[in-house]
């Protein structure tokens, strides 16, 4: 009797129940080690299928098809999908509700082809169970009329309208009114929102924890009436000139349960303010007053010491003043990360006062404390010594020193900012390089590091997955030579401006699997050959900066229109590109949402016409020299605007 | 002033370092502080609390009244909120607490010579002055909840009036303008004196009657607001109906031309000879010097059985004669002037027309209950009143028709509504439900109707011009049918 070919040749699946599958399936975070799972056969696939509740496609055509499948969808981000518009809205929506899907989240971001009317169609296709939707960057395309379309889904808890530039209060009054559970709003950059709107949503919405009223025209009194929130835990102004010091009182009167503040780049706000929102909310977990006119005054720092819980504590451009630091002698603070960036006269001193009582610090900036030395670096080393970020970009005074005392003591740092810090060498990186857990590292305008520090990294830190090598003039080939065997895992490399980099160096960035952005501006020793090695090997690119690279030829850019299917941005500003070249680039990748084409000498105005014509489906955003805006055909604008593209003319 | 204030204030005083702004400032903290007291002791003896006793001769009527007055007065007391108060008052005290205690610290540093002391020493300066500053403006804006300025409209009892609100500080933190809280000191010594009953006349802004007043065109802001002036204390004038109605008011004395305008008539008198060119003759009349003595003037209305007319039982005086003139033609003439473009709107005086013209068709704020409105925050307070109400968004074109919509329907809430008036007599920024309701009630015989031409205090709301509601009989929808009898 003929034993079932399955069972031969995999005996392991007759040990790996379904649920046991389910289980290992749960454990892994990585979308690409499922991608791997659901490869393995039949029955992983199925469990994958069953699993899965999140879905980001990179291709609109069998979406449909998708959520028939998926059967236990609760998310779907459409932002990444092209040609995303109200046909293909309606096919979504009728393939929800026919496979009963309790889709929950939506992903709408950037999704400007759509009109009111598909936007409806889709949220009342989910209505019912819709909790979330993301709706930003859709600039002046967003208005009352898709807020209207938005207030649909009664059920809605959060909600993102991250720069809808047309939206009024009226819409905002639909949305409030429409959807009276929202939890989590943002309305980040939507100009057009006064203070009648807000005032509103307060009255209406009382269930809101988190609010971004960032960069909106309101003033303290739109805070009096968002005091009246029981519920709110988070607020983030960020930008709100005319917030003042009377708004911050009214807020440490109200809001029972507020645990975040962003009021960074309120001009009105100054320490005493800042004192009273603090004495009336002793529970406050993050507090961010960065660029305000707050000073650290002993009234401040003294008042920051009843906040028990602080975890997050930013003043970055803050005034200090020296005295200050000498009338208090003892200070715990539980904090966990601080930002203290531009801050004026912050010395060592200051530094090591504020570090000492931080044990527990993990994330430090100190960019542009250009008073920063060595012996402010040896206080943090010898405090904090589980440090994961430190940004002290422009600090022009530390040596390889610093580096040295860090390596030894913080072995947990994970992101390093150095750029602009002139005092880093070769020596230094090697002394870095036994921070073994480094994953973001940043070394642009360093001018004194070469290939040879380069390779101290690349022997050691395997974990990078950001190195930033901008204006590193004298990095070249051989050290990418190393990067690319040590440091495999780079997802995002920046080589602009290092001029000795050749086609030998590109060759190198191809063997970077997982590259995801590239930015090599101004590189005139690549030629076509050295695109097409990129293009060939770095399959998942999604961004590219070729700006002023005038030595790529056409076989470059074919190559790149050939490979870089999964290419979402893309400048090709000051390159030698020609009227086919672009057109191929444009017509062949699917996904491309931004593209910059600012002085394309040997592109005519046929050729850019022909290829916008070719993705007007898929773009979103274009920047073109400001003379074509006369010399290009009219239908051509039309049609890129009737698609929700934004053309912006340099 | 407090004890611990005081010690304090002294102590800056005395600080080396101290400059004659911040010396400046702490003078008006004084008068604040003095202030603050005043108010205190006031509000504890209800016997100084109620000026309005003082206006109102009949003995008999002061003592019927005065268990509404008391109620009057608790109502007052209560809108300054004293928990706010007291925080605020707290805070206060603990800053310059903490003040101190930096002015000792630099004290104490003095001694110690270091090498940039000069540095440190500017630094300190600044500190301390950002500190004082932010306690004074704490204090000018506490103080300021303090003034008596509750009612947004008059009260009135039995004849007995309570003078209308003229400060803004109401909320709880005005603005931090150290301008107007002077001014605000100036209001309450001007209290402080009281032998002068005429609240309103220090607190209201009163239009310039010099340029004004022979204005026939010019609108007055006065009409509308009560003052309460006991009868007797003013000298009581009435121009016949005649006067009131003709076109000029000052005619040239030699070839008798006539002109609404004073200044226009003296420009005019030039021409008649040199005598006419000196600049006495050229200069304003002058008001009288010695006006104390001079008994106030003030007009009646010709029309018999008018409240305005001094045979009125309660009789309540017009203040110029610009108010005359308006109050006769808007009250007691046909009104002739009709808005060009709602062809509905009549007017009969000439300003109103124009007032009403910059708005007509423009400011149309319309809920999802048909009602309209003429400014956003009507009908923000609209909405924000009424469970279900939303703003009504109008739609470009049928093809993108989301909602259910019915034009009938929407054609009756419209003309429904399209009469509704605007009222602008309340002073109060705050959008409330009462003020909607009296809007929507559509007032249109309020003869105040676009008297104070009232604009919204929430700068940036011109920025936001209203959407185009040019084709409005069919383009709305969710008109939610049934509640357009909701208000």
């Amino acid at each position: 009797m003929p034993v079932p070919e399955e069972e031969e040749c995999c005996p392991i699946l007759s040990l790996l129940t379904d649920d046991l599958l389910t289980r290992i399936h749960s454990h892994l975070p990585d979308p690409t080690h499922r991608k791997s799972f659901r490869l393995v056969c039949q029955a992983f696939h199925q469990v994958d299928l069953l699993a899965r509740t999140h879905l980001r496609p990179l291709r609109p055509d069998f979406l449909p098809t998708l959520i028939a499948r998926f059967s236990s969808l609760q998310s779907l981000d459409l932002s990444v999908c092209p040609r995303l518009d109200d046909s293909l809205a309606a096919a979504i929506s009728a393939a929800i509700s026919a496979h009963r899907r309790r889709l929950k989240v939506l992903g709408l971001s950037r999704a400007t082809g759509l009109t009111p009317l598909g936007l409806k169609t889709l949220v009342s296709g989910c209505a019912p169970y819709l909790e979330a939707v993301d709706a930003s960057y859709w600039c002046q395309r967003f208005g009352d009329r898709e807020a209207l379309a938005l207030s649909f889904a009664a059920g809605l808890k959060e909600l993102r309208l991250d720069k809808s530039l047309a939206v009024t209060d009226v819409g905002l009054a639909r949305i409030a009114v429409g959807c009276p559970c929202l939890e989590r709003l943002s309305l980040k950059w939507c100009l057009e929102i006064t203070e009648l709107g807000v005032d509103l949503l307060a009255k209406k919405c009382l269930q809101l924890k988190f609010l971004d009223i960032s960069s909106l025209k309101v003033t303290s009194s739109s805070l009096s009436s968002i005091a009246m929130l029981p519920k709110l835990e988070s607020l983030i102004m960020v930008g709100c000139v005319s917030v003042d010091d009377a708004g911050l009182l009214s807020l440490s009167n109200g809001c029972p349960s507020l645990k975040e503040v962003d009021m960074s780049r309120c001009d009105g706000i100054t320490s005493a303010g800042l004192c009273s929102l603090i004495k009336g909310h002793p529970d406050l977990l993050q507090l961010n007053a960065s660029h305000c006119m707050v000073a650290l005054t002993f009234a401040l720092l003294d008042a920051l010491k009843n906040l028990k819980f602080l975890n997050v504590f930013r003043v970055d451009g803050a005034r200090v003043c020296h005295s200050t630091f000498q009338t208090i002698n003892t200070n715990r603070w539980s904090l966990v990360e601080l930002g203290l960036s531009k801050c004026i006269g912050l010395g060592d001193f200051g530094i090591t006062w504020l570090i000492t009582g931080c044990a527990n610090l993990k994330v430090l900036n100190l960019s542009c404390c250009d008073s920063v030395t060595d012996a402010a670096i040896a206080a943090i080393a010898g405090s904090c010594i589980k440090l994961r970020s430190l940004k002290l970009e422009s600090c022009g005074s530390i040596t390889e020193e610093s580096l040295e005392l860090l390596s030894s003591s913080c072995f947990l740092l994970e992101e390093l900012d150095l750029t602009d810090c002139c005092g880093v060498n070769d020596m230094a990186l090697s002394y870095l390089s036994r921070c073994t857990e480094l994953k973001f590292l940043k070394l642009g305008l360093c001018n004194n590091i070469s290939d040879k520090g380069l390779i101290y990294i690349a022997l050691k830190c395997s974990k990078i997955c950001e190195l930033d090598l901008y204006c590193c003039p004298d990095v070249g080939d051989d050290g990418m030579a190393v990067l690319s065997i040590g440091c495999n895992r780079l997802k995002k490399l920046n080589v602009s401006y290092c001029s000795s980099f050749t086609d030998k160096g590109m060759e190198y960035i191809g063997r970077l699997e997982e590259l995801c952005e590239l930015e090599m501006r101004g590189l005139m020793n690549v030629t076509g050959a050295g695109l097409q090695a990129i293009a060939a090997g770095c399959k998942r690119l999604t961004e590219l900066d070729l700006k002023h690279c005038g030595n790529i030829q056409d076989s470059g850019f074919w190559a790149l229109a050939c490979y870089s299917k999964n290419m979402r941005q893309i400048n090709l500003s000051c390159c030698a590109i020609s009227d086919v070249g672009l057109w191929m680039i444009m017509s062949n990748l699917s996904c491309l949402q931004d593209a910059k084409l600012v002085h394309l000498p040997n592109v005519s105005v046929g050729g850019f016409e022909v290829a916008l014509r070719a993705c007007s489906l898929q773009l979103k955003k274009v920047k073109l020299v400001v003379s074509l805006k006369f010399s290009l055909s009219h239908e051509v604008l039309q049609l890129l605007w009737s698609r929700g593209c934004k053309v912006r003319w340099d | 002033m407090p004890q611990e204030f005081q010690g304090s204030f002294l102590l800056l005083k005395s600080a080396p370092h101290m400059n004659a702004d911040d010396a400046l400032c702490l003078e008006i903290c004084y008068e604040m502080l003095d202030f603050r007291q005043f108010m205190t002791e006031k509000l504890q003896d209800p016997s100084r609390m109620d000026y309005s006793m003082r206006t109102d001769p009949n003995n008999q009527a002061k003592i019927t009244n005065q268990g509404e007055n008391q109620i009057l007065n608790n109502g007052r007391v209560q809108s300054w909120d004293p928990k706010t108060m007291l925080n605020n008052l707290s805070f206060l005290e603990q800053k310059i607490h903490r003040l101190q205690e930096l002015v000792h610290m630099i004290i104490g540093q003095k001694d110690q010579v270091s090498s940039n002391q000069d540095e440190v020493f500017t630094q300190q300066q600044q500190l301390i002055t950002a500190d004082l500053t932010s306690i004074i403006v704490q204090l000018i804006s506490t103080a300021g909840c303090l003034l008596p300025s509750v009612n947004p409209s008059p009260l009135q009892l039995n004849g007995v009036l309570f003078p209308p609100a003229t400060s803004s500080g109401t909320g709880m933190m005005p603005q931090n303008n150290d301008g107007q809280a002077q001014q605000n000191i100036s209001d309450v010594k001007s209290f402080e004196q009281s032998n002068q009953v005429d609240l309103t006349a220090n607190s209201v802004t009163e239009i310039n009657c010099n340029s004004m007043e022979e204005d026939h065109e010019l609108k007055d802001d006065d009409e509308g607001k009560e003052e309460h002036l006991p009868p007797g204390s003013y000298e009581i004038l009435q121009l016949e109906k005649e006067e009131i109605l003709a076109p000029h008011t000052h005619f040239c004395t030699i070839c008798g031309k006539g002109f609404k305008r004073d200044a226009n008539l003296r420009m005019h008198m030039r021409g008649h000879g040199d005598e006419y060119k000196t600049p006495a003759a050229l200069a304003k009349p002058n008001k009288e010097s010695s006006s104390e003595k001079v008994l106030l003037k003030r007009y009646s209305c010709p029309f018999v059985g008018c409240k305005r007319n001094k045979d009125h039982k309660k009789f309540q005086p017009l203040k110029t004669i610009l108010c005359v003139k308006n109050h006769y033609k808007r009250t007691h003439c046909d009104k002739s002037y009709i808005c060009s473009r709602c062809h509905t709107k009549k007017f009969s005086v000439m300003a109103d027309l124009k007032t009403h013209e910059k708005h007509c068709g423009r400011d149309k704020w319309l809920c999802s209950c048909g009602t309209t409105f003429s400014r956003k925050d009507k009908l923000f307070g609209h909405i924000t009143l009424f469970q279900g109400h939303t703003p009504a968004i109008p739609l470009e074109d049928n093809k993108a028709t989301l909602g259910p919509s019915n034009p009938t329907e929407n054609n009756e809430a419209t003309n429904k509504t399209a009469d509704v008036g605007f009222n602008f007599g309340s002073n109060s920024v705050n959008v409330n439900g009462i003020e909607n309701l009296m809007d929507v009630k559509g007032d249109v015989e309020d003869p105040y109707l676009s008297l104070l031409n009232y604009e919204c205090s929430l700068s940036g709301l011109q920025d936001f011009p209203p959407a185009n509601y040019d084709d409005t009989s069919s383009s709305f929808s969710f008109l939610i049918s049934g509640e357009k009898n909701a208000v």
